[in-house]
């Protein structure tokens, strides 16, 4: 009996994430068609930027070549299907369920165990959507990509990216607790998180002023950073670093962040029921 | 054997908004001060010893489910001193929660899509549950309702009977020294009900688990458990053992009677069915006549006379149409309790 009182080791959270790789893993359909989506989703971004470029009548537009754009832009599809773990729609459906009550009966801290479950998701779509669509961009554009060190350091900064989107949604699944609505809520972030990070146009291509805003949030931490990395011929090491320091500084912010708001939010489920 | 759940005093209140219909009433809702209090636990106090399995009655909305969600650590009571295993839960919910299994009836703690033994093995090291302990119960479940052919199928594709019994057996699986089982049977059939009380009775038994199951069928008390507490509008009415509370009620059942004639009952032919039956048999007095709509109902005291010679008598003096049987409810068990004249407290020697 003694031995059940004190705390349990970190590694129980692995047996979540294992869980999170066989849910993802079993259902073999949902991955082909993810990466079938990111093909069709190259077919159009192929077609609408050749037409851009086209009309401009140079190479390079905002520093960036075609080829360069529309590898920055698959990638980061692949990236938002790899990252996009519907976090948003389970609280909100455990909250206005109740079903969140049955975690607080759990010897687990609500947040780590949601985490370490859409990590492997994560895994998962890294290793069945992302990796594949990589190897096809590269393929077709004449491996035009940098085969180097980038590849290695892209894996902290994608791990990075998790962190971040994911307590993004962390947040934005705790505002559910308030508003019950979760479809608006969910739209509104989806559509800030795309359009400032750097996902659907690449940043270089925004106004100066603009653009130097959007550094400063952290939504460009989540696509730009990790893409650039990833991308980049010209990255020198201190450019690394500071794209990874850039990362682990909102990756700190917005865990805390996170977690604080979920703590004093948790409070309206002990006082006001499940 | 000490106390393994102590409440003192518990009260819950709830401050809801008072909500208005509508699109424009919901949008108003949104900004509006307009809360009411609701008192859904009302000062309820209770010793639970260990080992022990207790029944937890009340009708839909008495406060059954806060009371359990307290006690699991889901809630904070606004009022009141409670120990589960000498801590208090609330504040200690990760530590409360090692020692603690829970089941909601509705509700599924098992992974949807994916097959059960993976539930089990996930709950094995979220536990931290020893090898050999997980070994020596995966194999007494096995006994107990050969689940060993369930073990791959995802449970998405199980019966409601089925996941209800994994679910359960989740809830055993690191030992916990309580479990509370929240509606464990609803929405099952006869023979599901049945396994999964013996179930319940064997790990009660077996394991030393003190059990808290709430319910409110009748036969899953009856089966299972020797104590029995009856919770009404949040205050606890009743808190003694089965024998006690069976004495007034548990004898009765209720037969209806649906006439090929006559479809409504005046007072007059109640009384009149009173006494054409007290004269064919003269050895009970205690049959009580009603009217349920059209049916006519007839409360019988099996301890004095068998409900087959009633309707056997009843056939001779109305032409039927349907028969039913009725087991007594909750609800007739508090009406009853009401009414007085049953002794809700336990004895000194109980």
């Amino acid at each position: 009996m003694e031995n059940r009182t004190k705390k349990l080791p970190f590694r129980r959270y692995f047996s979540i994430t294992r869980a999170g790789i066989l849910e993802m893993a079993m259902f073999r359909s949902s991955r082909v068609i993810d990466f079938v989506g990111n093909m069709v989703y190259m077919i159009v971004v192929y077609f609408l930027w050749r037409a851009i470029y086209a009309s401009t009548h140079t190479v390079s537009v905002n520093g960036m070549t075609f080829i360069q754009t529309l590898i920055y832009l698959t990638l980061a599809g692949a990236i938002f299907s790899t990252l996009n773990n519907y976090l948003v729609w389970k609280m909100g459906h455990d909250i206005q369920s109740g079903q969140i009550s049955l975690f607080f009966t759990k010897p687990m801290d609500f947040y780590l165990r949601e985490f370490f479950y859409s990590l492997g998701n994560v895994a998962t779509q890294l290793v069945l959507t992302f990796i594949p669509t990589f190897l096809v961009v590269s393929i077709l554009s004449g491996w035009a990509l940098p085969m180097g060190v980038n590849l290695l350091i892209f894996l902290p900064a994608i791990f990075m990216s998790l962190v971040i989107s994911f307590s993004i949604d962390f947040i934005v699944g705790t505002i559910c607790l308030y508003s019950q609505s979760i479809w608006g809520i969910n739209m509104m972030k989806e559509v800030i998180i795309l359009l400032l990070s750097g996902a659907t146009i690449p940043l270089a291509f925004f106004p100066e002023a603009f653009r130097n805003v959007l550094m400063f949030l952290p939504f460009q931490a989540i696509y730009n950073v990790p893409l650039m990395v990833l991308v980049s011929n010209t990255y020198t090491w201190i450019d690394y670093a500071r794209a990874l320091g850039v990362q682990a500084f909102w990756m700190v912010i917005l865990v805390a962040g996170a977690r604080l708001f979920f703590r004093s939010s948790s409070r309206v489920i002990t006082v006001n029921g499940g | 054997m000490g106390a393994v759940i102590e409440l003192e005093n518990i009260t819950k209140v709830f401050r809801v908004l008072n909500r208005h219909a509508g699109l424009r009433g919901t949008f108003t809702d949104l900004f509006s001060r307009d809360y009411k209090n609701l008192v859904a636990v009302d000062h309820v106090s209770m010793s639970i010893e260990e080992g022990e399995m207790v029944g937890y009655l009340g009708p839909n909305g008495a406060g059954k489910s806060t009371t359990i969600k307290i006690m699991t650590g889901i809630l904070e009571p606004t009022e009141g001193k409670l120990l589960v295993n000498g801590r208090v839960p609330y504040a200690n919910r990760t530590l409360n929660a090692q020692n603690i299994g829970v089941v909601f009836g509705q509700r599924s703690q098992l992974w949807w899509s994916l097959p059960v033994i993976e539930s089990f093995r996930i709950l094995k090291e979220m536990y931290c549950i020893p090898d050999k302990v997980y070994k020596n119960n995966m194999e007494m479940f096995d006994e107990l309702v050969g689940v060993s052919e369930l073990y791959n199928k995802p449970v998405r594709q199980m019966s409601l009977g089925q996941r209800t019994l994994c679910d359960i057996l989740a809830s055993f699986l690191h030992d916990p020294s309580v479990v509370f089982l929240d509606e464990p049977t609803i929405g099952l059939d006869v023979s599901m009900k049945s396994k999964i009380r013996e179930l319940i009775s064997v790990l009660n038994r077996e394991k030393k688990t003190t059990v808290v199951l709430t319910t409110h069928d009748m036969g899953d008390v009856e089966a299972l458990c020797r104590r029995i507490m009856i919770i009404d509008h949040g205050k606890l009415i009743y808190d003694n053992n089965i024998q006690q509370l069976k004495q007034f009620f548990g004898s009765y059942r209720t037969l209806k009677i649906l006439s090929a004639g006559n479809v409504s009952f005046s007072e007059a032919d109640l009384a009149k069915y009173g006494r054409q039956l007290l004269a064919l048999c003269p050895e009970t007095r205690n049959v009580v006549f009603g009217s349920d709509e059209e049916w006519l109902t007839v409360l019988v005291p099996e301890d004095e006379i068998s409900l087959i010679k009633v309707l056997d008598h009843m056939q001779t003096l109305i032409p039927f149409k349907d028969v039913r049987i009725e087991e007594i409810t909750t609800e007739s068990v508090i009406r009853k309790i009401y009414e007085g004249n049953c002794d809700a407290k336990p004895t000194l020697e109980a």
